[in-house]
């Protein structure tokens, strides 16, 4: 992507985890320390999905060399910038990849296939040439100029693509309903308020390839027959707003938005909508009712929203992700997509692999990859190097996978088998050391907090499911409440208003079916094996071991520690919060926990 | 519309395509447990109760009654094992933590939370948590609510969102912690109509004028009319021991579906006011002194009698009421007519507006009423125009909600004040024109819809008579002069035009800003022609689209009061009087003979004979001339010198300070009889209680003074009355008094055979304009109008209204405000050439720069006593407050 051959280039990865990392720091100091050097320049990308990598830059020598430096901060930069000007030796613990040492591949980018976030990490996301250079844009035009709308429309049904938001509608089908429902106005929505716990692939996307998603909203609402347009994003993303408005501003510029697009006689308007920060709002008619100025309600369908949906005009919403395969699949055509993939799950898959994991980022594989595959060959297996569990698929709504069950292949059918969810792409990797009934119970506390309140079974049902995990994990619990908790959930399952509702029981029902076992020591042992629980834990010195060296002492939080240097210490239960301070700091491993 | 079969519980019904479940078992009388549903409010699905198995399309399974629709073969169960054990699992949810104080709660016997549990059977469920305890929220007089009671169906909200208009509260939080309450938990600010009481399932929302005075099963339940303004609701009063405790509407009874507005649902405690005149009251050397009925009767026909010795009947004059009854007011001026001899008879209404009831009449018979008020859910544009919807007839305001949300009706409003009506209307066009410019606004967009062919010109060339007129009428309306007299944007004209003369029903509402404007008549009869040019239009038989037009009156009877005839034109059902065969024809029926001179040629005013000393004896029943009419100074020095005055009212008015006799009369929960609407229905009375002290209604008390004055007024009951008014006035013929019970009356429908193919004929009247200004010394131009809160001495002497609002206030613009250094809640003078009185300020957008607003509704503050002209300047400054 170099055009000038004279300089030599950086480019820092400035997504949010980047920055969170220190890379604008980064930034800032190369462009400090590098002055008026006429023989390099600085520019900047996103994420490129090596999260775990973060701060990130990339160096593109005149000659064609390159390099990938991984964990570089701010303090580095007067030790690497001279060698990298130089092209001399680097210390070896910065390198991700070198083109001069052609085995060094970093094997999280193996088994990869890039279709949306192609772009992601390449790109300079605040500027919309490169995109164009890159063929951004094409595909707008293609449609425009070539195909009639409802051609748009076969092309991504014979795709195959389904939607990326977690449920899995086929999408040309939804936008078939859209086109078949007339109304004097239509809608075109992107549904970016991503809320699960540990997901981010909407954020990575909006982040480093604004254009890819415009582009793809503007051809769905030439298919659609619409001409207005919102994107919902969550107002917690601020970054990935401002590109996003960058990038509509440019893209108006260029009239490939707005009135008139390109003199094809189509025009397309986009409006940033910020949602507040409920959960709830992904759900498509709570979206709606969000962007009208009402309260985040889901409502009843039918009507569904293709018939009646914003302000009463037939709507679609699609996610970020599936509106950002679009733009390729017009462009490389549907057949090619369709070629990746199992039978009836097609294309690629975006995740985010987060959690106790050694390489955590944002990846992209064909549908099909086992579970395995992501997790050990891609994500390098757990951080800690214990022993792996589970991995909660789908975020809140989906369910935990156990170790047993990791060559499932990822497709929508195959994963909804296990009890979890394909969800929008998230998945958090527990090791050995997550108790998986306070797994069920952060999950359902965040659903109980983020249940818009509308439907009995939800608001309360959830809540009452709450307490019983509460009295487990507190070691109240009764093996009667085993039954209560799978009866409950099974009605909250099905019988609650929205998506929210019927999936909250998803991270019970899957931990009880795959770990009931850590149930019922929780209950008849009053054990948790993982030591999280905290009422079931308890923190003593092991009093062979324990040199009084003082450190428990200096840490604890509320004092609970007596001792005297060089003497073997106490800790007063009575006291104790069990907060696992003493643990944590002890260097001779004197403190017991269990 | 489709009709779908389906089979509920071995029952087979028919319902319309669309409708649910749960709508087509209510409909058929099939009980379905349900909290959230509600028939008048949009579907909410949330409290997950009305479960019921469902097989089509040869597939059983659950379903929620309110969230699926009927379909074709559909079979439905109800009551299976599986389903009533969901229900059970419901109930146990919604009881696990709710507070359960069924015993100190006044919902208690009518509350659907108890009646579901009691059904059910329920026992103390799993779930052992904590109950909730949250404080009782009391923060205004009339309502509370109690959380705890709360479970989320959500009916308030959207009552008070898609009735209402006013969305005061709302969700708030999240998940378990969800509550119902206002933003940022500030005092409840609404119009308090106490839909959300209505609509509420359980004891959440209190009624705080109930108090514990009584339990639901106690209650005897007497549905009547409410007694405040013309829209004729349909209230229930909940009687025990002869009182009257609290209101409540019944969404199946009468035209208003069980919305009300303050006054209606709270506005009941003046029946019961230690102010009500309890005996007859005769003024010796100045003081009122209690007196016998017997005595008080014999005095009043004595010096009647001696009066009319010696003056004969003319010199004595009538006021009838706007608020009694019809059979009262038809009494009332047969009263005058046949025993008095006179007919220098009026109502306030007429004196201020004489023109209206011809009007009124002519657009009957062109067949501009042919639905009631009701109607106006089923408009496709509202035009309200010089009517304050929201503080004059707040109901009319709910069913054009309701036209807006069903039938996604547009909205035009034009008024001289940026006045409040909160909807959602896709097209809801403002006219805020200038005082003086309503008559070359209305030709102005008139013009437009001729010029633009908005209409189908050719189709109403043929079917009116005389187009051309029109056409060459508003050719001369200058577009560019509108917009400058008007102060409303050519652009909006044009909007407000296109949007009129949209397909389909159009209702068109006026009222008082249009009325005492002095060019109130040529507005109305352009309205008239607008109308004219919308239905003729938009009549086919492709659209059956209708134009209609309503006047806003004010008081609950001031329709009934014109219907009776209580003016000095016309005999009751607007007969001419002046007709020969129709004189004749009431003599006949009243079997008596007209004094000679009893017409008189010249049109006169009841004030003006008063001012000339032709009037020696006044008698008015259930009127306040003095606070009523406008320039209620004058009136005071006309009265003053009149001999005899004999007032008929249930308490003490400005007036009635004035009589020589004063009769206590009961107030509407103590009589029958009937009141006729704005929209010409007339509804039926029930008789509550009895009446209070010893109040007697106003018709036995005309019978008494007409049976000792030596005539035959021996009606025994209502029903003699009404029938005779069936026989007197034509457009009452078809009327029953027991017919009402069922159904309401609505009497232009009776004509609707009559209005033949006579083709309509324009009024085609030039625009006319007036410069409305201030003065040097009294620089604003002062305006009244109605309020919600307010109506007379029934509202003054009801201690909650008083309480929701209990000042009278001038509302001014922000910038006149700034100008003359008066702030929000300022006690300010406001001040004419006749007489000042004290107020707070409110300061305002709603009133333009240069015009003050009034409310004419506050007794207190007898605003009347000020105006001497249409638009009377005024000043306003500050003054200490007390």
């Amino acid at each position: 992507m170099e055009k000038n051959n004279q300089h030599i280039k950086f480019v820092v990865g400035l997504g949010s985890c980047g920055i969170a990392a220190g890379a604008k720091e980064l930034y800032e100091e190369l462009a400090s320390k590098m002055g008026n050097n006429c023989n390099a320049s600085l520019s900047h990308t996103s994420c490129n999905g090596m999260c775990f990598k973060e701060p990130i830059m990339e160096v593109f020598y005149p000659d064609g060399n390159y390099l990938m430096l991984g964990n570089v901060h701010k303090k580095d930069v007067d030790k690497i910038l001279e060698p990298l000007l130089s092209q001399g030796a680097i210390d070896e613990k910065f390198i991700i990849e070198n083109s001069r040492q052609p085995d060094k591949k970093e094997e999280f980018r193996q088994k990869q296939h890039k279709i949306v976030l192609e772009n992601c990490g390449i790109i300079d996301p605040d500027d919309i040439e490169p995109y164009i250079e890159n063929g951004g844009y094409e595909a707008v035009k293609k449609v425009l100029n070539t195909m009639p709308p409802q051609q748009v429309i076969d092309e991504i049904k014979t795709s195959g693509l389904r939607g990326r938001g977690g449920a899995g509608f086929p999408t040309g089908l939804k936008w078939q309903f859209v086109r078949n429902n007339t109304g004097e106005k239509k809608y075109m929505i992107c549904n970016a308020d991503e809320g699960d716990p540990g997901a981010f692939m909407d954020r990575a996307v909006l982040e480093g390839d604004p254009h890819k998603v415009i582009e793809g909203l503007i051809i769905g609402g030439y298919a659609i027959g619409a001409e207005h347009g919102y994107v919902y994003v969550r107002a917690e993303y601020p970054l990935a707003i401002k590109r996003l408005k960058s990038a509509i501003k440019q893209a108006t510029e260029k009239n490939l938005l707005g009135h008139n697009i390109l003199n094809s006689g189509f025009s397309f308007h986009l409006k940033i909508k910020e949602g507040a920060g409920a959960f709830v709002c992904g759900e498509e008619t709570a979206l709606i009712a969000s962007i009208e100025g009402d309260r985040g309600h889901p409502r009843l369908k039918p009507p569904f929203p293709a018939a009646s949906g914003l302000w009463g005009y037939p709507t679609n919403i699609n996610n970020v992700e599936t509106l950002a395969s679009i733009p390729w699949i017009i462009k490389n055509g549907a057949e090619t997509y369709a070629s990746y993939g199992t039978e009836k799950s097609k294309g690629t898959k975006v995740f985010s692999l987060a959690g106790k994991i050694a390489r955590g980022g944002l990846i992209e594989v064909d549908m099909g990859v086992p579970l395995r595959d992501i997790i050990y060959t891609i994500g390098g297996g757990t951080s800690s190097g214990k022993p792996f569990k589970a991995v909660q698929l789908g975020g809140p709504s989906g369910g935990c996978v156990p170790e047993n069950l990791l060559d499932t292949p990822v497709d929508y059918e195959s994963i909804s088998a296990t009890g979890a969810i394909m969800g929008s792409g998230g998945m958090v990797v527990m090791d050995e050391d997550t108790c998986v009934v306070d797994v069920a119970k952060f999950f359902l506390t965040f659903t109980q907090n983020e249940s818009c309140g509308k439907c009995t079974f939800c608001r309360i049902g959830t809540k009452r499911l709450l307490e019983i995990l509460e009295k487990i994990t507190e070691g109240r619990g009764g093996m009667a409440d085993l039954e209560e908790l799978e009866e409950l959930s099974g009605k909250v399952k099905d019988l609650s208003l929205c998506g929210l509702g019927k999936t909250a029981p998803n991270p019970i029902m899957t931990t009880l079916k795959y770990f009931r076992d850590e149930y019922v020591e929780h209950i008849k042992e009053n054990k948790c094996r993982a030591g999280v629980c905290k009422e079931l834990i308890k923190f003593s010195v092991i009093e062979g071991s324990c040199t009084g060296c003082h450190l428990c002492y200096k840490n604890c939080p509320v004092d609970a520690i007596t001792g005297e240097a060089k003497k073997i210490h106490h800790i007063d239960q009575k006291i104790c919060i069990k907060c696992g301070m003493c643990y944590e700091v002890c260097k001779f491993d004197a403190i017991l926990k269990g | 519309m489709k009709m779908i079969h389906l089979t509920i519980d071995d029952k087979s019904i028919i319902a319309p395509e669309g409708t649910n479940i749960f709508q087509a078992a209510l409909d058929n009388n099939i009980y379905i447990p349900g909290l959230c549903y509600h028939p008048k409010l949009s579907q909410f699905g949330g409290c997950r109760l009305c479960y019921v198995e469902v097989t089509e399309r040869k597939h059983t399974r659950h379903r929620f009654a309110c969230a699926h629709p009927v379909s074709e073969g559909m079979v439905v169960k109800v009551n299976t094992t599986e389903v009533n054990r969901h229900r059970k699992t419901v109930m146990e949810y919604l009881l696990a933590h709710h507070e359960l104080a069924c015993p100190t709660c006044n919902k208690s016997g009518e509350c659907g939370l108890q009646n579901i549990a009691h059904e059910l059977n329920m026992s103390p469920g799993r779930f052992k948590t904590v109950r909730m305890s949250a404080p009782v929220i009391r923060d205004n007089p009339v309502l509370e609510l109690n959380r705890n009671r709360c479970i989320l169906c959500g009916r308030c909200v959207s009552a008070c969102k898609e009735i209402e208009g006013v969305g005061a509260i709302d969700f708030q939080n999240r998940g378990f912690k969800t509550v119902i309450g206002t933003a940022f938990d500030r005092p409840l600010d609404c119009s308090f109509c106490g839909g959300c009481l209505a609509v509420c399932p359980t004891g959440a929302w209190q009624d705080r004028t109930l108090g514990f005075s009584g339990r639901p099963w106690e209650f005897e339940s007497i549905p009547t009319i409410c007694p405040y303004c013309s829209v004729g609701c349909t209230i229930v009063l909940n009687t025990k021991e002869g009182s009257v405790r609290r209101v409540v509407s019944n969404d199946k009874l009468g035209i208003n579906e069980g919305n009300l507005c303050v006054k209606g649902r709270f506005g009941h405690e003046f029946i019961h006011s230690p102010e009500r005149i309890k005996t007859p009251l005769i003024k010796k050397d100045g003081e009122f002194q209690p007196a016998r009925w017997e005595d008080a009767i014999e005095m009043v026909s004595d010096k009647l009698k001696q009066i009319m010795e010696k003056h004969g009947g003319n010199v004595i004059g009538g006021i009838g009421s706007e608020k009694c009854t019809n059979e009262e007011n038809y009494l009332f001026q047969k009263f005058c007519r046949t025993v008095l001899g006179t007919n220098c008879i009026d109502n306030i209404s007429n004196m201020k507006a004489p023109f209206l009831n011809g009007l009124l009449y002519k657009s009957v018979e062109r067949g501009f009423f042919t639905d009631s008020l009701k109607g106006i859910e089923n408009a496709n544009t509202l035009f309200f125009f010089g009517v304050d919807i929201t503080e004059a007839i707040p109901v009319v305001g709910c069913m054009a909600r309701k036209a807006i949300q069903l039938n996604s009706a547009n909205v035009v409003i034009a008024n001289p004040r940026n006045i409040i009506f909160k909807n959602t209307a896709k097209n809801d066009v403002r006219l805020t024109y200038s005082l003086g410019s309503q008559h070359i606004l209305l030709n102005a967009i008139i013009k437009v819809i001729i010029e633009d062919k908005l209409v189908d010109l050719k189709k109403i060339e043929s079917s009116t008579s005389n187009f051309s007129s029109l056409c060459s009428s508003v050719q001369n309306v200058s577009l560019s002069n509108a917009e400058q007299l008007s102060g409303v944007s050519l652009e909006m004209i044009r909007s407000a035009a296109k949007l009129l003369t949209k397909p389909g029903n159009c209702c068109i509402v006026y009222g008082k800003d249009v009325i005492e404007d002095p060019l109130g008549e040529d507005t109305i009869k352009t309205l008239l022609d607008l109308c004219a040019l919308i239905d003729v239009s938009n009549h086919s038989d492709i659209h059956p689209g209708r134009a209609s037009i309503f006047c806003s009156r004010y008081h609950n009877n001031s329709q009934g009061v014109n219907d009776m005839g209580v003016v000095p034109e016309f005999l009751p059902g607007y007969v001419d009087i002046n007709d020969a065969a129709n004189k004749e024809k009431i003599e006949k029926l009243w079997g008596i003979k007209f004094s000679g001179n009893i017409v008189s040629k010249n049109s006169f005013n009841l004030i003006d004979l008063a001012k000339n000393g032709n009037v020696k004896s006044l008698y008015v029943m259930g009127a306040d001339p003095l606070t009523e009419y406008p320039n209620g100074n004058e009136i005071r020095e006309c009265i003053k010198n009149i001999e005899f005055i004999v007032v008929q009212d249930s308490f003490m008015t400005e007036t009635a300070k004035l009589a020589d006799v004063v009769f206590p009369s009961s107030t509407f929960a103590e009589k029958e009889g009937t009141y006729t609407n704005t929209g010409f229905t007339t509804q039926r009375l029930n008789r509550a209680i009895s009446p209070v002290g010893n109040a007697k209604t106003d018709w036995e008390i005309i019978c008494d003074i007409a049976k000792k004055m030596g005539q035959s007024f021996s009606y025994r009951e209502i029903k003699e009355i009404t029938e005779e008014i069936k026989k007197a006035a034509p457009v009452y013929s078809g009327f029953s008094y027991d017919r009402l019970r069922r159904k309401e009356f609505h009497w232009p429908s009776l004509l609707l055979d009559k209005i033949g193919s006579n083709k309509y004929t324009f009024f085609a009247i030039r625009d006319k304009s007036l410069k409305v200004k201030g003065e040097k010394e009294f620089p604003l131009v002062l305006i009244t109008g109605a309020s919600m809160n307010h109506q007379g001495a029934y509202s003054a002497k009801s201690k909650a209204l008083v309480s929701v609002a209990p000042e009278c206030f001038v509302e001014i613009n922000d910038k006149d405000a700034k100008d003359m250094q008066i702030k929000n809640g300022d006690m300010v003078m406001v001040e004419s050439r006749q007489g000042k009185l004290k107020m707070r300020s409110k300061v305002t957008r709603k009133s333009p720069s240069g015009i003050v607003f009034v409310p004419d509704a506050y007794v207190n503050i007898p605003i009347n006593m000020l105006i001497y002209q249409e638009y009377t300047p005024v000043k306003i400054y500050t003054v200490l407050d007390n």
